[in-house]
């Protein structure tokens, strides 16, 4: 099996075709319409010297733009989704739930929060397939 | 005294006299408030055995110490009476205006005892207490009541219970201004026997803090963390019916009386977003809250409309939707309408009814036995005309009238594996199985199977993350039960403190509990850090299970229900029981109990507990 490179293309790219594989996740997403960007802080600690923006789009079960962006695009998604490196590293590892962190504080989200809430499924698929990718994080490698 | 009124009221209904009386200030430090300085109050001065409906039992109103203070949360008040539903402790706790106008009239609690031969009002103005004639109001529901008696003054807070309180309905709740309730544990019912229609206060005399400039700046501090708490914004957006969706998918909410473990169909339907779209007119907010979490709703036209008026809670979403399968959120609102005009707790009237509803099908009851009603699930018109006849205690109406469990004694020993309780009072809406912690919580908390006397569910699902109070973790595994009696041990001695203190739960859930800690010090002055709060948590929930012992209570107690003990097959819950020994052995050493689940004389001397101590071991 593959590895990956945390926040880079290719991990994003092995992200998105574990999405766009999912039947599964056809299924729960196909009410889904719109973008999420991904905004990791800054972390030298951990070797992660610049923020990270990524922008994620998806349509009605589709996957459609998945990439690495700069800040003024990841400022356009319907979502946004911030926070530090710790944090989304613990996502990523199945260690900590997003919806948790959400609620908790240790990640961010600007945008509308009843549309998350009633598609909380599709949401947490996205996270789910994530954990499935097999990630080389920043600080481990 | 600083965030303190400074006395109490006690009303004697059968002389028809009051008096006020003064409480120590080492004896605040110890209760705090609200419903923990009750449970002191109870051991020292009242009788535990008499009947709660009895003259003898004596009705608490109680406020904590940051209520009237303007501080966010700081609306709520706590009720209190030995319950006529479970025969132990009963409390519910309230929000709205209620607290903080009794604050103002001079008061830190009213205690009501006595029973009028006819019915009255107490009112509590400006330190005054008055009785007054309240025949013409007998009969009409808690918001006619409401209505009138605030026609002349709309400042006036009115407390008030409807026809299921004056019939003395084992689950009969206590209605707040037409927009709140005190429902749990039959405390509408003990106002009935008591024949106090409504108790009213307006007051003028604000309480003083002992650091006005500390607790400007902490103020300013607490909003900006609500601010920016996505719990709060999850709440103002959807209220806590922003649970059904999440909570269909972890595993948390109940179907079918119990029996099924996941409805995508049913949570969509019946879920905070699809209220905010459909039937929301606006939102409303307890006092001193930016949150406003609570729902106005109305149902404009069609078999279910209703006035505009509070809406369902998640609770009864849960107890009218998902548990009797309705998949109307209209006729979720109309049920709720009917619960709060009558004065019922929408758990039990709705966990009542979805037990029957499962006996009918199993044959236990059949339509002779159920006033010709065709008890099947989702059948409102069914729901509504019991409820009716669940608040006149007309017919089968009055055996259910007494609570699931001894409505289901009354109905033989089959209809027993039905009932879903803990100590008599019917599980709220959150799966055991989806989250052993709340099952253990359940087990424990000193009302019956409750959600709001500990923090188990912020903890377990979640929602919070305190490691400043005590080793946690921030991604709890629901299904599992390891490591769990400590969660809730330190749940409780937390969660515990919002009906002392007393705050809002949610709050609670929003704030650091830095910012919590220093606006209680700025207000009264009393300098605790947290091992002080945490001390007098686990005060307030040993003095509180001690009293249950003396009124009974033991391990045998401290179970959950045959349902809770069966695995669903489907859903995130699918498969996964609480390990009742496990959890309640490992709580039992924690917690400092013995074998019989009474509190170890070494632990109520820990806890300062001697007269507690000196009545459960004889001295």
């Amino acid at each position: 099996m593959s590895s990956y490179k945390a926040f880079t293309q290719e991990w994003m790219d092995a992200w998105k075709e574990k999405i766009a594989g999912s039947k599964e996740y056809k299924e729960i997403a196909k009410d889904w319409e719109g973008s999420v960007s991904i905004t990791v802080n800054a972390d030298p600690s951990k070797n992660v010297s610049q923020p990270v923006y990524m922008f994620t789009d998806y349509w009605h079960g589709d996957v459609r733009d998945f990439v690495l962006c700069d800040e003024a695009r990841a400022q356009t998604a319907k979502f946004i989704m911030t926070g530090d490196y710790v944090r989304w590293k613990q996502v990523a590892k199945k260690e900590l739930d997003a919806t948790k962190a959400l609620m908790q504080g240790k990640l961010k989200l600007k945008g509308d929060l009843t549309y998350v809430v009633r598609n909380v499924k599709t949401v947490n698929k996205v996270i789910d397939l994530l954990t499935e990718v097999n990630t080389i994080f920043p600080d481990e490698g | 005294m600083n965030g303190y009124a400074g006395k109490f009221l006690e009303v004697d209904l059968t002389k028809g006299v009051s008096k006020s009386f003064s409480i120590e200030t080492a004896r605040l430090r110890k209760f705090i408030g609200g419903s923990s300085l009750a449970a002191s109050l109870y051991l020292e001065r009242y009788n535990l055995n008499a009947d709660p409906l009895s003259a003898e039992s004596p009705l608490m109103v109680m406020n904590g110490p940051l209520v009237g203070s303007g501080f966010p949360g700081s609306s709520r008040f706590a009720v209190v009476a030995k319950s006529p539903q479970t025969g132990i402790w009963g409390e519910a706790a309230c929000g709205g205006n209620f607290g903080p106008e009794l604050k103002r009239a001079g008061f830190d609690g009213i205690i009501v005892t006595g029973q009028s031969k006819t019915p009255v009002i107490l009112s509590v103005i400006n330190g005054e207490a008055k009785i007054s004639p309240a025949d013409k109001l007998w009969g009409k529901d808690t918001y006619e009541v409401t209505d009138i008696l605030k026609a002349d003054d709309k400042g006036l807070k009115v407390l008030a219970i409807g026809p299921a309180g004056e019939n003395m309905v084992k689950f009969a709740a206590i209605g707040n201004d037409k927009a709140h309730f005190i429902g749990r544990t039959g405390l509408g019912s003990v106002m009935g026997s008591k024949k106090l229609k409504a108790i009213l206060v307006r007051g003028n005399q604000p309480p003083g803090k002992a650091n006005e400039e500390k607790y400007k700046e902490i103020f300013k501090v607490a909003i900006q963390e609500i601010k920016e708490s996505a719990f709060a914004e999850s709440l103002h957006l959807m209220g806590s019916d922003a649970a059904m969706d999440l909570g269909m998918m972890t595993g948390d909410v109940p179907i079918k009386n119990w029996s099924l473990g996941e409805d995508f169909e049913l949570s969509a339907k019946l879920s905070g977003p699809t209220m905010r779209e459909t039937y929301l007119t606006k939102t409303h907010a307890c006092a001193n809250c930016p949150i406003a979490c609570k729902r106005v709703c109305a149902v404009k036209d069609g078999p279910y409309k209703t006035e505009e008026g509070p809406g369902p809670e998640y609770e009864t979403c849960g107890t009218f939707g998902t548990m009797i399968m309705n998949y109307d959120l209209a006729a979720v609102i109309k049920a709720n309408e009917l619960c709060n005009r009558y004065g019922m707790d929408t758990i039990s009237a709705g966990a009542t009814i979805a037990m029957a509803m499962e006996l009918y099908e199993k044959g236990i009851i059949d339509k002779k036995k159920a006033d010709n009603l065709e008890l099947t699930w989702g059948n409102m018109d069914t729901v509504f005309a019991l409820l009716k006849k669940i608040a006149f205690r007309e017919g089968f109406g009055n055996t259910l009238a007494e609570g699931s469990l001894k409505a289901a004694t009354q109905l033989g020993a089959k209809a027993l594996d039905s009932v879903v309780h803990v100590k008599g009072l019917e599980l709220p809406m959150h799966d055991p199985r989806g989250f052993h912690g709340m099952g253990l919580a359940y087990m424990m908390s000193n009302r019956g199977a409750c959600h709001l006397q500990h923090a188990t569910m912020g903890m377990e699902q979640g929602m919070v993350s305190w490691p400043q109070l005590f080793d946690m973790k921030d991604d709890y595994d629901g299904k599992t039960s390891q490591g769990k009696a400590m969660m809730v041990f330190n749940s409780e001695n937390y969660g515990i403190l919002d009906n002392s203190l007393s705050i809002c739960h949610y709050l609670m859930y929003c704030l650091k509990p830095e910012t919590i800690r220093d606006a209680f010090n700025a207000i009264t002055g009393f300098n605790f850090e947290f091992k002080d709060f945490l001390m007098c948590g686990a005060r307030d929930w040993t003095l509180k299970r001690g009293i249950n012992n003396l009124l009974g209570v033991s391990a045998k107690d401290d179970v959950l229900p045959k349902k809770i003990l069966t695995p669903l097959q489907e859903g995130a819950g699918a498969g996964s029981i609480p390990d009742m020994k496990l959890l309640r052995d490992e709580y039992y050493a924690i917690r400092g109990l013995n074998a019989q689940g009474i509190p170890r004389e070494e632990k109520l001397r820990e806890l300062d507990l001697i007269d507690l101590s000196n009545k459960l071991y004889k001295k």
